[in-house]
């Protein structure tokens, strides 16, 4: 079980960046994680910072909105790839409300860790999330032996 | 063809006959001349033979009479001298005209012809034998001296007879020698009768042989050189298609040749006529077809020809376009390469089309369909070219509007695609609020008094039914959309009824019925959408949870035959009223909501299930059972994808 190896701790003081253009679902996503205890929440609802805040708070995980104004989720998408190292595991939960086979494909091989579409339950996003931070918490690890 | 000559009978007899009766004709008629020639000559020579051997033959009896007559007178003048002398040797000529009278009389009595002659020689032949009697009794009476003197009488008389007798027949033998004479005359006159005639003759032969040479020549020249003569014009006039010149129908092999070449004659004319009656008909034809632009040019590109579609189509009269290189028919874009280019292609390949713009006379331009085609001679020489012009302006017109409806409908499609993805967004992202935010709520349900917790269930049952609503809503229009994301693929049904017995299981339990699962046959593929087929079965077994409130299972099956796989779902519940079967797919028409206001729908699930079976080329249907109600559906199977699509009776 991931509990054994990683301290449920370790998890909720990882860094989650959560980028959509609606308020209200930023605010949801932030209320399930504070709900679950994480403490390092940024929530970016204009696309045009998202970039900057991906690269000066370096967070371990992204939430991403793909149907944006002015720079959509595959754009943010391409850019992340494009500054991170590539031994670099920073996973991108991409939340969307186009279900549409191809916006699916289309994300997951530009990068994306995970895909779930909009509306979500809250409790299946939840342990996603905590999911994709243990995988990323074990690589690190791995990465330093 | 008959020319008729004044004397035709004749001559028409002689130009009938064949060139060998002719040929046999002209040889041997001077042949035949010469021949006569030659017999009269033969004729006249034996007649003049005949007349000198008379002449020699009087000369011989003259001769031989005179010597009968000297016989006798020497052999009388020795009988004489013998009886005077007694002396033997004066019987010598005696004894001489006894051995050579009788042969002088016989040659006589040959050679004698002449009737006159004839009897004095009978005359002279009696005194010739009476006087060889006398001169045998004169010698014998005279034979001794003593006999000679007692028969001196009878001697004396013996010689006077003699004597007479002699006489007489020397005055016979003048009278022969003198008829002989007359005969000698008249001989010789007919010797040099004949002889003239025989000159007349053969003066005559001679004319007539040439005569007859030169009219054989004639007629050989009349009847033969002049008319093939006439035969070699005619050749020649036949050679270059003119009338020939009339020639006599005679009945041999000239003749016949010529009339057979006056029928060659009239038939290459009555072809030659057809040919051009033909020639203009085609023309005709050509320079009345108002469709296309049908024209010839010549080896260089000149036009050489026009016809009533090329005016129709270029503006341009025949007349004022024959002539003129037609490069005319080029805008200014294309004349200094286009026309070169289209002749030479057309002389390398035969054949030469293109499609593009060209210009009429009044400058405007209009869209050509062209085909430039080389016409060679029968010698493989290149004669020119060619040139069929369509006006496709009009087709050129439509085929562009339909492109641009077709580009419009492309478009609009993609409108709608990107309308879907957009409405879904756009009608998802508040119910991503809405949901989530109620779930958070729910969750933390005991932080909330009673009447707010309802509340919130009421606000979380209306939001899902909402959500259901949209995403059944949005399928069906991305299914009408074009079934944009319809992927097909060969699909293992056992594994796949199990995959979906599992998801819907909970449904079923809840429902208190009992799940019945009826597995292929091992290796039942279907060539079909993973997840649209996936999805219908949940509707279909979600709806027989559903609306099963009287019955105790429901029973999902799949089979296959031939061509097809077929699932389906039954339950044992109410059924469905027969009333209602026609509505069944029909979007937003739930069954006696009235009567069942208590479960809850979209009305979306069959009409979206039957779309999504029809996307996939396959068939929906219901089934009125005993006890409850039989949904079917049918999809192809992947290894009789390819085969006839025949579909199961029902």
């Amino acid at each position: 079980m991931p509990a054994n190896l990683v301290d449920n701790q370790q998890i909720l003081a990882k860094r989650i960046l959560a980028i959509d253009d609606e308020e209200a679902n930023v605010l949801l996503l932030k209320n399930v994680l504070e709900r679950e205890g994480y403490k390092d929440i940024h929530c970016i609802t204009d696309p045009e910072k998202a970039l900057d805040a991906y690269i000066t708070l370096s967070p371990d995980l992204v939430l991403l909105d793909l149907m944006m104004p002015k720079i959509d989720g595959f754009q943010l998408l391409e850019a992340f790839s494009r500054h991170d190292k590539s031994d670099e595991f920073r996973p991108v939960l991409v939340l969307t409300a186009d279900t549409t086979l191809q916006t699916r494909r289309r994300a997951l091989a530009l990068g994306a860790k995970d895909f779930v579409s909009k509306p979500f339950d809250v409790i299946e996003v939840a342990l996603r999330i905590s999911n994709l931070l243990e995988t990323r918490i074990l690589y690190e690890r791995l990465k330093h032996v | 063809m008959t020319v008729s000559k004044p004397i035709r009978p004749i001559t028409g007899y002689w130009a009938d006959r064949p060139l060998a009766f002719k040929g046999l004709v002209v040889i041997a008629l001077p042949l035949a001349i010469l021949f006569g020639a030659l017999i009269s000559l033969y004729l006249a020579s034996n007649a003049e033979t005949r007349a000198e051997d008379d002449v020699r033959r009087a000369f011989a009896i003259q001769r031989d009479t005179y010597q009968v007559h000297a016989l006798l007178a020497e052999a009388a003048a020795g009988a004489r001298g013998y009886v005077l002398t007694g002396q033997a040797r004066f019987l010598e000529p005696y004894r001489k005209a006894e051995a050579e009278l009788p042969v002088t009389m016989a040659r006589l009595d040959a050679e004698i012809r002449d009737a006159e002659v004839r009897q004095r020689f009978e005359t002279i032949r009696r005194a010739t034998t009476q006087k060889r009697e006398g001169l045998k009794r004169i010698v014998a009476l005279a034979g001794a001296p003593a006999v000679r003197a007692r028969n001196a009488d009878a001697l004396e008389a013996a010689l006077i007879s003699n004597k007479i007798v002699l006489d007489g027949m020397r005055r016979e033998i003048e009278n022969i020698q003198r008829r002989e004479r007359v005969l000698l005359d008249q001989r010789q006159a007919k010797v040099d009768q004949v002889r003239n005639s025989f000159l007349v003759l053969t003066a005559i032969s001679a004319i007539v042989g040439l005569l007859g040479s030169l009219a054989a020549v004639y007629l050989f020249s009349t009847g033969i050189v002049r008319r093939v003569r006439i035969l070699e014009d005619n050749a020649e006039l036949l050679a270059r298609g003119d009338a020939l010149t009339a020639m006599p129908d005679d009945a041999d092999e000239i003749g016949t040749l010529g009339q057979r070449m006056h029928r060659a004659s009239a038939l290459l004319r009555a072809r030659e006529q057809a040919l051009r009656e033909s020639e203009e008909r085609f023309r005709l034809v050509i320079e009345g077809v108002q469709d296309y632009g049908i024209f010839a040019l010549s080896i260089d590109g000149i036009v050489a020809s026009w016809n009533l579609g090329a005016e129709r189509i270029k503006g341009w009269k025949a007349e004022e376009i024959l002539g003129q290189h037609f490069s005319r028919f080029y805008p200014d874009e294309t004349r200094e390469f286009l026309p070169a280019e289209m002749l030479a292609r057309a002389r390398n390949d035969g054949a030469a089309e293109d499609e593009g713009w060209r210009v009429r006379k009044d400058g405007t331009s209009f869209w050509a369909n062209v085909v430039i085609t080389a016409l060679y001679d029968d010698s493989g020489a290149l004669r020119g070219f060619a040139k069929v012009t369509r006006d496709m302006t009009e087709r050129r017109r439509s085929v562009e509007a339909l492109t641009a409806a077709r580009e419009e409908a492309v478009a609009a499609n993609l409108a709608k695609s990107e309308f879907l993805s957009r409405t879904s967004h756009e009608l998802r992202t508040p119910m991503s609020a809405i949901l989530g935010f109620g779930q958070l709520l729910e969750l933390d349900d005991d932080e909330l008094s009673p009447r707010h917790r309802e509340s919130v269930h009421q606000i979380m049952k209306a939001s899902r039914h909402l959500l259901s609503l949209i995403n059944d809503l949005l399928d069906i229009s991305s299914i009408e959309a074009g079934g944009t994301d319809l992927s097909i693929d060969d699909i293992d049904m056992s594994e796949l009824l199990e995959e979906v017995h599992a998801l819907v299981s909970p449904i079923v339990s809840a429902a208190g019925l009992r799940f019945i699962l009826n597995l292929p046959a091992k290796g039942t593929m279907a060539a079909a959408d993973r997840r649209r087929v996936t999805q219908v079965i949940l509707n279909l077994v979600a709806n027989a949870a559903k609306y099963n409130r009287t019955g105790t299972m429901v029973e999902l099956t799949c089979q296959q035959d031939e061509n097809l796989v077929r699932v389906s779902v039954t339950d044992d519940g109410e059924g469905i009223d027969a009333n209602d079967v026609p509505r069944l797919f029909t979007p937003f028409d739930r069954l006696g909501q009235q009567t069942r206001a208590k479960v809850e729908g979209t009305g979306l699930g069959l009409a979206l299930s039957k779309r999504l079976v029809e996307s996939m080329d396959g068939q929906i249907g219901f089934e009125q059972r005993q006890k409850g109600a039989c949904f079917w559906f049918t999809i192809k199977r992947a290894d009789a994808s390819r085969q006839s699509t025949a579909r199961p009776t029902n």
